[in-house]
Order: structure tokens, then sequence, then C-alpha cells
């Protein structure tokens, strides 16, 4: 999994953690289930890598996206 | 508790159509574009949805699916990279020739492209796209 869906995944962690009161949900449950849903969401796409395993990674307009956000934040606070 | 490792994760209806649109701007980014060697581009997005639906053995169901998806009936198997070509590039550019070139240019790269060669390096080390089309004819004694 690549940075980008990692940080995802830990977010949506924490988040189902604090939501559970505490009760914190596996990590692979979470991880499956975001996954499933940004893929279906068009944001993350599965690839083969070098060695021939199936990965997971950010696909072009999520990465896009996140650029663009940085982009627009570095312009807020340039206007500050 | 459900456990299930990420590579297991089923390929959903709406992941299916998530990824065919993902190709289908690919396709609209090298039309846009000027550059002649843009088409690998999306031939590389191409490639490398098919290899992993073959690395999970189901890149024929998976393509039958993309085709019923955008309303083409398929009665036999259909052959994976044409099919994702017709289902994502425009159809009144690439013509059924054109759609079976760059099947066998894939189904080259495939059987003989190393895991971490990229597509565009490969084809053009071989000749090109029209030479590596000859070279699937000719290795794999198959010709569509």
């Amino acid at each position: 999994m690549d940075k980008i869906l990692q940080d995802l995944v830990d977010q949506a962690h924490e988040a189902a953690g604090l939501r559970r009161n505490g009760v914190h949900e596996a990590h692979d449950l979470v991880s499956t289930e975001l996954l499933a849903e940004l893929e279906a969401d068009g944001d993350a796409m599965r690839f083969v890598d070098a060695k021939g395993k199936i990965r997971w990674r950010a696909t072009p307009d999520l990465r896009q996206y996140l650029k663009d956000l940085k982009l627009d934040a570095r312009d807020d606070l340039k206007d500050l | 508790m459900l456990r299930r490792a990420p590579g297991t994760i089923p390929f959903s209806t709406e992941a299916l159509k998530a990824n065919l649109l993902r190709l289908q701007n690919e396709w609209e980014t090298v039309q846009a574009s000027r550059d002649r060697d843009a088409i690998y581009q999306y031939l590389s997005a191409v490639f490398e949805l098919v290899t992993w639906w073959d690395r999970e053995g189901k890149a024929g169901k998976r393509a039958n699916r993309a085709l019923h998806l955008r309303g083409y009936s398929s009665v036999r198997e259909a052959e994976p990279f044409a099919a994702v070509i017709l289902c994502t590039a425009d159809r009144d550019r690439v013509d059924e020739r054109t759609r079976s070139k760059w099947s066998r240019v894939l189904r080259y790269a495939a059987e003989f492209k190393e895991v971490d060669e990229p597509l565009r390096d490969f084809v053009k080390r071989k000749g090109g796209i029209n030479k590596c089309a000859g070279r699937f004819a000719r290795r794999l004694g198959r010709y569509r």
C-alpha cells in the first residue's frame, strides 16, 4: 500500500476507534472496508508490483486532488 | 470478525466501473496530447489493469463483465486486453484492426516483459507497436 492510502487507512482506524468509545476495530477490517470503498470511488487501485504481488496505490485522480489541495493551502497561507 | 488480506478484497461492480472510467479518462488525456508517446500512457493503464485481473485468474470473467456493463454481448470469453480497449477507447478512433494490434502488443508484453520494466521502454526496445504485434503473431502463433 502506498503512503497516501496508508495515511487514509490509519486515519479511518483512529476514527473507528473514537466512534466506538475506545473499543478499537481491527486494523485489517478497517483497511479492507476502506480500500473497497476507495476503489469503488475511483481513489484507490490495485496493481502488480515488481515482485509479482498485488498491491494498492492511490489513483492519479486522488494524487492530483491532494496536490491541488496542498497548492490551495499554500496560496491561502500566502494571503494571510 | 471478518479478517481479509487487502489482496483478497472482492472486486465490486462499482470498482469495475471506476476502473473503466479511469481508463476512459486516460484515453481522453491521450487524445488531448500532442506527444507521440502519449498512447503508451493509456496502453500501460490497460496493461496494468488486466495484469492484476490475470494474476487473480479472473481476466476473462472480468473482461466479460466490463463488456456487459458497456452493453456489449459476448458469446465466447473475450480477449481481456481487446475487451478493455473496446470499453474505454473511442470506437470511432480505434477500429477493430487497431484494437487487435494493441491487444497483440499487450499480450506479447504480458508474456515477455519483466514486471519492473515500463511498457513503453519494452515496446520501444522491441521495435515499436507494429513490430511487437508482429512478434506476438510469430512467437505465440496466434493471430487475431
